[in-house]
Formats: C-alpha cells, structure tokens, sequence
C-alpha cells in the first residue's frame, strides 16, 4: 500500500489551479490522511437544509419499520439507497413557532433550525443560538484543517426585508458560530475550491512556509492591536472586535495544522471557473467538493443551505417559471402542488447524486457514506401552512456502523428535533448535557 | 418596546403631562375608542390580538407610544373601523387625531436631545472595494470574492448586523496578500502565457446584436494580454468598419478593419485582428463589436451570418498574461522615495499609507512596528519590497481598516454628548457620499480642526457631490431604497417576458441610476421622484417603453411628453422587482409604494390567511375582481384596501414595466383612492396626486437617508432630527440636496454619546 509521502509533492500540485484534469477520486485515495489509516475511521456530519416546506403527502411512507419496497414519491431517487437512509417522523422545531411573536415562520424556522431555540424578532439587534454543528466544529478544531464548512447555492437576496420582521441573517444562514454570529455559506464553486485546495498558485515549500510565518505575524500583530483598542470601547463595540479576534484566532489554528499536516491535496478536479448556471451542476460541484474535504479528512462537518428559506427561486430546469415559495402557498389547488412536489423531487434528485458518490468513495473496507450522518431536511413541514411540527427529516448513512438504516422510526408527538441533534452529537464525540429545547436523546437509531 | 425601555425617562415625564389633561383624554379619545373599537377589540374578544382597554387611559399615550402610533395610523387611514362596521363622525376623528398629536408634540419636545449611538461598522463589500481603489489604485472586486453582507432597515452599511466570520476574515488576508503585491506590481506572474478562447461554436459568447458579442471571463493578474477578434465573412463593395473592444462597459481599444472580399474562393473568408490591451485582474464582460456599423441595418435578418453577405463577429481570445512595460501607477503613488536607500523611507511609505489606510495620524510607534515586517522579510532573505506587501497586508486586515470605530470621550457616562473628531467627521462624510475613504482634502481640513466650520463643511458637501464618487448614493442608496439592486437576482419568465435580456435588465438599472443622479446633481425638487417630466433611455428600454425616437445604445436626457412614464414609479426596473417571475402583483406593488413612498410597510399578513388566488386572473376575471372578492373579508381587507388600491394603479404596467390595455381579456381598472382620500382615475393623476402632497414621501425619504447616513436604525429621538430636516427640506422648495446637507448638520452625524449598558435594555 502506498504511503501518504508516496505521491511527489510535483504530481500533487499539478492538479490545482490548471487544466489538466487528473484521475478520478479513487486513484488518488491511499495519498489521504488519517481516513484511509487502519482502525476506526472519522465520523462525518452534515445537514442538507431545502426551503419552503416538503410536500408531506408524498414523503412519508405508510407504516413504521422497514422501508416499503415502493418509495414514497418524492424520496423514490433514493430508492437504490433505501438500505443506507432511515426516516424519522414527528420532530418538532418548537421555536420556530409564533409563540406570540406573530409572522416570520420562514425566518423563525431556518434561524432556529440547527440552535433548537427562538430566534429574536429583529432586524438588528440578531440574536439565534449557537448552532449545533459549531459545537461540534469547535471540538474538531485540533483534529481537522476546517472546524466546519457552510456552503450553499443561491445568492442572499441584496435588497428589502427578508420575513415580517426578521432579519435576513435568519434566512441565509443555518451555522451560527455564536448568538449573534452567522456564518455565511460559500455559494461560489470556485471560491469554495481555493478555500479547500489553496489559491492555484504554484507555491514551494519554503515560499509556503514563509508565507505561513508572515500570516503567522500578521496576525499576532493585529491581535495585539485589538486588544489595545477594545480596551477604549462600549460593550457593542467590543463585540464587534470579539468577534473579529475569535475569527483571527481561528485562521491560527489554521495555520497551526496546516503546519502540522501541510500536505496538498489533489482535489481530483479542474478547478471551477464560478458559479454554474445550471443548478444540478452548481449542487454537484459543491458536493462533490465536500466529497473530498470529508475524504481527506480536512473537515467533518457540513452545513448546506441548498437555497435560502423563503426562496422564490424558479425552477426553469424543470419547466416551472413560479417562484418556489408563492408556489408553496397552493391553496390546495392540485396544479400548484403537484410543481412544488416537482420541486421536492428535483432536489432530492440532485442529494441522491450525492449519496451515491459518498457511497461509492472507498474508505478502507467500508465507504463514506457508511461513516457519515448526512441529515436531509426542512424547517417546515407544510409550506402552505407553516407548520412546524413532523419536520421531513431523514438521515442518510450509518454514522460508522451506528445507525440502523433502511426504516422509518416515529417517534413521540412533538420530540424536540434538538433531541436529535444530541444524539448526533454524542455520535460526534461531542457530549453535550443541555441543548435547546431538547427533552432527551432519541431512541432507537443505533443498532442496539 | 426597546425603544420605550431606553426613553425610561420619557414614560415618566409624559405620564406627568397626561395626568393634568385628563380632562380632554376623556372628552376626546376615550369615547371613540369606547363606541368605534372597543366591539371587537376587548378582553373576551380580542380580534388581531388586540384589546382596547390600557389605551383609554390618558397615561397610555406616553406608556405605549409605538402602540398609539399604529392606532393613530389605522383611524386616520381609515383602515379602522373597516368596511361595513360604523365610522365616527368625521369631526370625532379629527378631534381624536389632533388631541393626540398635539400630546406626542408635547412629550417628544421634552425628550432631551439625543445623538444617538452608532456601533463600530465593518467596512462592506462596496465599501471595501471603493477603499482599495482610492487608497491603493487597485480595482479589487470584493463582491466577486466576499460573501453578500447582511442587511438592516433596508440597507448593507448598519453596523450592528455587519458581522465577521472566520470564512470572510480568510478572504480578508487572502485579498489583502494578492491587494498588497498588485499595488507593488510584484504579482508573478505564470511563466507561459495562457490561452482562453469565447468562441460562438462553444456558446461562450452571447451575440447582444448582430455586430456585437460579448463574452464573461475572469482575468487572474493585472497585466497586459493580446487580444484576439474573430471575424467570419466579407461584405460586397464593404467599406471599413471601425471594430471596437470594451471591458465592463468601458471602450479599450479601437481600430478599422476591412471588411471587403478577400478574393478567395475556396476557403471560407475568415480574418483574425490582434491587439494588445492592459487588464485589471478580475471577472470582467468583454464585448467586441463594430462601432456605427450602418451597413448590417441594410441586411435581411437571414443574411447577416452568412458569409458571403456579411463580415460578422465570432470569437474573443486572450492570450497572456505579458509583463507590462509601464511602471503601474499604483506602485508609482506608493513608492515616494527609493525603499532600498534605507529605513528613513521605509518609514515614511509606511506612515504616509498607514495614515490614509487608517483614516487618522499614526503613532511613531505604529510605524516601528509596520517597518519591522520589512526587516522580518529582509531576514528570509527577501527584498525590501516584499517586506513592504507584508507590511502592507498587515495595515489591510487591521481592525483599524477594516472596521470604522469612533471614540467615546466619556465612556462610563452615556448621558453626556461630544462632538465627534474632525477625523471622524471627515470619515463619515466620506462613507456617507462616496461609499469610500477620505480623500486627502478632508484630511487635511480634519487634521487642521477647520471641517466643523459651518462654511467648510457645506463647502465640502457641494466638491463632494460634485464628485464622481458621489455615484455610489446612486448605486448604494438608491440601489436599496429602490430595491433595484435585486435586478440582478430577479427572474421574469421568458416565455411570458420574451423581450427580457441582459440589455433590458442593465438598461433598467441605467434609467433608474441616471434618473436619481439627475434629480441629486441638479438639486431638483423630491417631488420628481414621483412626477417627471423627463428620463433617460436609451433605444432598447425605449422601446421597452413603445417610444419611438430613441435610437442606439448610448442613454440619454429624454422629454416625456405623453401619460404613460414619469417618476420612478413607472420606471421598468422598480415595475420589475416590485413583479413576480411570471405576473405583475398588485399586493406587492401596494406595499412596495407603502414602504418606499410613504414609509408606512403594511404590517405582515396574521398567520392561516386564506392567500389570495391570483392565478385564476384573467380566466375567472380580472385581477381586480379576484382581489375584491379576497377582500369581502373584513379583516384582510383593512390591510388590502390601502395597499391593493396602490398596486392597481400601476396594473396597466406588465411584469417587466411594459405599457399594456388589457390583463387578459380584462380591460384594466387603474382608478381608485389615495390614504389620503384624493381620488384618481389612471397613473399619471395618481403620480400629480403623490407629487401634490409631499409630507409623507417627505419624512420617509429623510429617514432612510438619515438610517444610511448614520449607518444604524433610527430611533424615538431621532423624530426631532428628521422632523427638523424634513422643515428645511420643505422651506427650501423640497430640494433634494437640502436633504444632504441637513443630515449632515444633524446632531446625530455630528455628536456622539456612550453606549447605555445593556440592561437598560434588556428585554428579551
């Protein structure tokens, strides 16, 4: 078996930033790190966010258990997979309901989705909760190059309120690195590309270690700085500065494993030249990323906002020139719903691509998807009526070896989602008493 | 309710006001609300959640101001009592409304004067790039490179949501390295030049007409590249044509070409011109073309690509990137004297760059430790230079760059005001009007304490707003007042919009942009925002328009002499965002007027509404029809009255703002009645009866200047400020520029005060 040093630091860097398309993911496989070492492999997690609701008449399958042999309408492009998902009914967002705040279920549902809390009604003054994939990314942060990524495909509307009341930040944003910090997802390919695989330019080693040392006193520079000038300011201020300081802080810790495990990695791929036109390839370019980012084990954890909450994107690609929302509000009239489950499909068309891929990426005797929790979801049910309860949720692979997939486990009216995210977090190494709105873990997902 | 906890005093001392004129409360408001409210909106029965009974107390007018403004709001707009409940009399409500306002007069002139507090506001991505370009000369495009930052109150510049994430501080250190050794040209470049090819076979270039392509491609250095046109075809007897290439609008390169037959007979006529250009690194729209070329007008349609009849365009290549022979102007303005003679200039490129970069004197201190980045490269065994874009990236990602910050001089007592510097007038002058940093003349006025005088100032006003650099309250303010900004985001749907391009959508954004520049420059009255007599087209958006006269692409003043366009009411671009993909909204378009006319957004719709079935229009009957059917209930339509009257009025412009008689096989109902109950027949009376009573327009317009101005929301005692603003704009003759300079002579854009802690403010 080759060695991680077995490939030349030349064909490494070929690859990146020019034309030469290189081999296929799997050529390249024994160069990666700890993923491909013997003993147990890496957990993966991430959560796969659509807007707008899922039309639940064709989602859910009739009984508990095992998986019908006829999947329900929307989920059918997952069909090869069935024996790699697991469905599970009746988790509820509590917070993202009115509970006196009036409208705003759109903003409520997405800015609450992974933190399980309220977020304030605000167009300012934002405050969310600590998502619960930064929980987890900051207890990756020692082990991998990037504590979490944020990606996703459509553009922050620029101008005008986002919903009644609710800042925009609620809806282009499912990571929040703390209350009031949102973590925008990277829409552009190739800006993902350069983020993951470095800029394109042909640096050498010495250039590269020089670099590092100069960013290393840059930094230690500006820091000093802050801190001189945070001690003059108002607690705003502060925060502002805080969240500044703990954003250089992370580019250390960067610096730092970079160092440690400054390895280049060959993305496989040419790199992209923006952002697609096309949103089938614009999706498959961003997972397919991801892909190698959790292959080469530089992060663990994925955020995807696969389109804003609240979009009205069209859906051109597949002969629907309404808007996704205003789509949602069908008044139950068959025409209209029958686009927005078009919609349901087509996405779900464009995530069973990935798991494939995930499943056919080699990781020692098992696969990736095997070693991932990849969380398929919404933040509301009906999109028509805003509901919050029942969360179309399901979750793709075995969390390595831990997930009993192939059924649908329903649980209790009324489990908080957050109870999910606790299991999942435990799954993570990441235990964690309180989250939430979480009453518990959830039962039944592992094998025992 | 923040709001109310902050003003604690106020509740206070207006309680005391109230408590000597109960007497009046109880003869003027308490038996309205008694008799026209109280029915649905009690204990038992509180419809839309709301009871009636703390507000007939004379102490509630000072206790729940906010509440008492939404009251106020729905009475005088009669959206209260709704339709089919009974009205008082008129002289009731008029009682009711001036006994009101004149105790919210009276209370808010006892509120002490506040400024306000404006929280440290991180640079955003135009105000970045317009930074970089002042200060470094380098075109950096951060909005192709930072994710879009988050708004409030309507626009990007509020520095409570500017937040920073570990991915955008990336972007700041990666964009500050690649900034820093463009500005010094020390930027290697590739060893072999590349080769990228637009050709029409691949569908990378897009024909915008039959003498004009246009391809999207992203440059990675500044240097120069050789270009490479493309041209199948030859003309009969053609004479030359002069071939033009453009970069983001912009004309580069011109030259004459001959189009005459080549003689060949065997080979397909086929010609290639070359030359070399300077890029800027970037993603840039390059557009080749023939420039006047009269003779394709002659052609039939089917025979301008053929060959034999016409000489075309088909490809664009770059080949590069070449070393420029030319010293960049960037590092020539960097470099005031030879960094490799020693320390003492070192220090003086530092401090000179640092001062501008930091908006404000730097300490001898500062320096030192800018300097040392160039000994630390010199002892990796590198030039002086290159020290110098280390040094150089440390002052760009340095919180004194980045974020704008101003001091408090007194930070544990937030009740005392102080003037804020000079240095900071000056910079919030700047990011006011031009989006950017100070330039060297505000500094200097700044650091010499003459910007505060009176005359100074309005001075520096006037040479500001006469800069081009003022465009960017036309593409920043505007673009977000407006909403014009989502042009770009906006998808009409071609098969019900054919007509929609590129060209259309930039000729929108280009009508609307010239249109306010015009109305800023030439200090018109506010007025013709809603009502004018002119614009600026150019031959496709006139079209667009049915107008016949206007022809090419340059844009240009035009007269409007008919009924159908004046005002940015009909103006396609704000016709096409306030539109779904596929139909015009009138809901949308009510409350885009609301919003952005008279400040006034209709509240959001309650929860399990029945929505309104828009698609059955112009089978089932009109879109109006439908409407007023939705609206036989009482409770949607006290909301929909006002806004539905609005939108309708502007039914008669399509999807994309295109004139139309007829929705469906409806005639169009434009008439109906204004808030203020000024009734109109079509959209031009509607436009004379908006433009007739400016107060309203008036005030929202003045706060959102003031909210972009100041950079955060305004608050309860900032109604003085534009109360006061709003006086002179109107005394003036409604001059726009008043407005301008107003804000700027405001006591929020001039003073300053510490931040109250925030348990006073609490309330979560």
């Amino acid at each position: 078996m080759m060695t991680r040093k077995a490939l030349s630091r030349r064909t490494l860097l070929r690859g990146v930033g020019t034309a030469i398309a290189l081999p296929a993911l799997d050529a390249m496989a024994p160069a990666f790190a700890s993923s491909q070492l013997p003993g147990p492999k890496p957990v993966r997690m991430a959560f796969v966010y659509v807007p707008n609701g899922i039309d639940m008449r064709h989602w859910t399958p009739e009984n508990d258990g095992a998986l019908p042999a006829e999947l329900p309408r929307i989920l059918k492009p997952l069909e090869a997979y069935k024996q790699d998902i697991t469905l599970l009914s009746n988790l509820t967002h509590n917070g993202g309901r009115a509970l006196l705040d009036g409208a705003g279920d759109h903003g409520r549902c997405c800015g609450g989705y992974l933190s399980g809390i309220q977020p304030r009604k605000s167009f300012v003054d934002i405050k969310a909760g600590i998502s619960m994939d930064q929980i987890v990314a900051n207890a990756m942060a020692s082990k991998t190059r990037f504590g979490s990524l944020e990606v996703g495909l459509e553009d922050a509307r620029q101008a005008g309120d986002c919903d009644s009341g609710y800042s925009c930040a609620y809806t282009n944003n499912l990571s929040w690195r703390s209350e009031t910090q949102p973590l925008p997802p990277i829409l552009d390919p190739r800006a993902l590309f350069e983020r993951l695989f470095g800029t394109g330019a042909e640096l050498s080693p010495e250039a590269r270690a020089r670099q590092a040392k100069y960013r290393r006193s840059i930094l230690d520079f500006v820091m000093g700085d802050t801190r001189k000038l945070e001690m003059e300011l108002g607690p705003t201020d502060r925060r502002k500065l805080d969240e500044y300081m703990s954003s250089i802080r992370s580019i250390e810790q960067q610096l730092e494993r970079a160092e440690k495990d400054n390895a280049q990695i060959n993305p496989g791929m040419d790199k992209p030249y923006g952002v697609p036109a096309d949103f089938a390839e614009h999706f498959k370019l961003m997972t397919d990323m991801i892909t190698v980012a959790f292959r080469a084990d530089i992060s663990r954890v994925v955020t995807f906002l696969v389109t804003r909450e609240g979009s009205s994107r069209p859906y051109r690609e597949i002969g629907i020139p309404d808007g996704h929302h205003p789509l949602t509000h069908h008044m139950n009239k068959p025409d209209l719903m029958e686009k927005v489950t078009q919609i349901n499909e087509y996405h779900m068309k464009q995530f069973a691509g990935w798991v494939e891929k995930l499943k056919s990426a080699k990781e020692g005797d098992s696969n990736l998807l095997e070693n991932s929790m990849i969380v398929y979801g919404a933040g509301l049910s009906d999109g028509n009526r805003h509901t919050h309860e029942d969360l179309p949720t399901l979750i793709a692979g075995q969390g390595g070896g831990y997930i009993k997939s192939g059924r649908r486990i329903s649980y209790r009216r009324e489990t908080p989602m957050s109870n999910l995210f606790l299991t999942m977090m435990d799954r993570m190494g990441v235990h964690v008493d309180h989250f939430g709105d979480a009453t518990g873990r959830v039962a039944g997902l592992d094998l025992a | 309710m923040i709001v109310m906890i902050r003003n604690f005093g106020l509740a206070v001392i207006s309680l005391g006001i109230m408590a000597a004129q109960t007497q009046d409360f109880s003869g003027a408001v308490k038996p309205v609300l008694l008799k026209s409210c109280a029915p649905c909106h009690n204990g038992r029965n509180a419809s839309g959640s709301v009871n009636i009974a703390p507000f007939t107390e004379a102490g509630s007018l000072g206790e729940y101001r906010d509440d008492w403004e939404r009251i106020i709001r729905k009475i005088k707009t009669g959206e209260m009592p709704p339709k089919g409940f009974p009205r008082p009399a008129q002289a009731q409500i008029d009682g009711l409304l001036h006994y009101v306002h004149a105790e919210f007069e009276k209370a808010d002139a006892k509120i002490k004067p506040d400024p306000g507090r404006v929280t440290a506001r991180r640079l955003n991505r135009s105000e970045y790039t317009n930074t970089i370009r002042d200060l470094l000369q380098v075109d950096f495009r951060a909005d192709q490179d930072f994710p879009t930052d988050d708004s409030g109150f309507g626009f990007d510049n509020i520095g409570d949501v500017l937040t920073i994430s570990p991915m955008l501080m990336e972007k700041y250190l990666n964009a500050a390295e690649k900034i820093a050794a463009r500005a010094l040209g020390l930027d290697p470049l590739p060893k072999r030049p590349i080769e990228i090819e637009l050709h029409s076979k691949d569908k990378k270039i897009r024909r915008v007409a039959p003498s004009l392509i246009e391809g999207m491609q992203r440059v990675e250095w500044d240097a120069e590249y050789t270009i490479e046109i493309g041209l199948p075809g030859e003309r009969i007897g053609g004479k030359p044509v002069l071939l033009g290439f453009w970069m983001d609008g912009k004309l580069l390169h011109t030259q004459p070409i001959e189009t005459k037959p080549s003689g060949l007979v065997y080979f397909n006529p086929y010609s290639v011109e070359t030359f070399r250009v300077f890029l800027p690194a970037g993603e840039h729209r390059f557009r080749a073309g023939f420039i006047d070329d009269e003779f394709v007008k002659t052609l039939a349609s089917e025979d301008l690509y053929k060959d034999k009849k016409n000489k075309f365009l088909n490809m664009i290549k770059l080949v590069g990137p070449y070393a420029t022979k030319q010293e960049p102007a960037s590092r020539k303005a960097l470099l005031i004297c030879d960094p490799n003679r020693g320390t003492v200039c070192v220090e003086k490129i530092l401090g000179n760059l640092a001062r501008r970069a930091w908006r404000r004197p730097v300490t001898a201190a500062e320096v030192k430790s800018l300097a040392g980045f160039v000994g630390m490269a010199k002892r990796e065994g590198q030039s002086t230079e290159q020290g110098l874009q280390v040094a150089i990236t440390a002052m760009l990602v340095s919180p004194h760059f980045l974020f704008r910050i101003e001091r408090d001089l007194y930070p544990k007592d937030p009740t005392r005001t102080h003037p804020i510097t000079q240095l900071e007038l000056a910079t919030r002058l700047s990011y006011f009007l031009w989006s950017s940093m100070p330039d060297e003349e505000l500094m200097k006025l700044a650091e010499l304490g003459k910007l505060r005088d009176r005359a100074v100032l309005d001075g520096q006003v006037k040479r500001m707003l006469e800069d081009p650099k003022s465009a960017s309250l036309a593409a920043n303010f505007a673009g977000q007042w407006l909403e014009t900004r989502n042009l770009s985001v906006v998808k009409p749907d071609p098969k019900k919009f054919p007509e929609w391009n590129p060209e259309l959508r930039d000729a929108m954004q280009e009508e609307t942009r010239l249109f306010f520049e015009a109305v800023l420059r030439e200090n018109l009255s506010v007025s013709t925002f809603l009502d004018a007599k002119f614009t600026f087209l150019n031959e496709t958006l006139a079209r667009h328009y049915g107008m016949k006269d206007v022809k090419g692409p340059e844009f240009r003043r035009v007269e409007l002499t008919g009924s159908q366009r004046g005002g940015i009411l009909t103006q396609a671009s704000v016709l096409t965002v306030s539109s779904y993909p596929t139909r015009t909204s009138p809901v949308i378009r009510g409350k885009y007027i609301l919003q952005n006319v008279f400040g006034a957004p209709p509240p959001p719709p309650p929860p399990d509404v029945p929505t309104l079935d828009e698609e059955a229009v112009g089978n089932a009957g009109s879109l109006r029809q439908q409407l007023e059917k939705h609206r036989s209930n009482a409770m949607c339509a006290s909301c929909h009255n006002r806004m539905d009257t609005l939108g309708f009025a502007l039914e008669n412009y399509d999807g994309t703002g295109k004139w139309r008689d007829l929705d469906g096989k409806f005639a169009i109902e434009p008439a109906g009645t204004l808030p203020s109950g000024k009734s109109f027949q079509n959209p031009a009376e509607l436009r004379v009866a908006l433009a007739g009573d400016l107060a309203e327009f008036s005030h929202s317009l003045t706060e959102k200047m003031l909210t972009y101005a100041l950079g955060r929301g305004l608050e309860r005692y900032d109604r003085r400020t534009v109360a006061g603003i709003t006086t002179s704009l109107a005394q003036s003759g409604n001059r726009f520029q008043t407005m301008i300079y107003e804000v700027v002579r405001s006591l929020p854009f001039q003073t300053k005060r510490a931040e109250y802690k925030k348990q006073e403010l609490a309330k979560q």
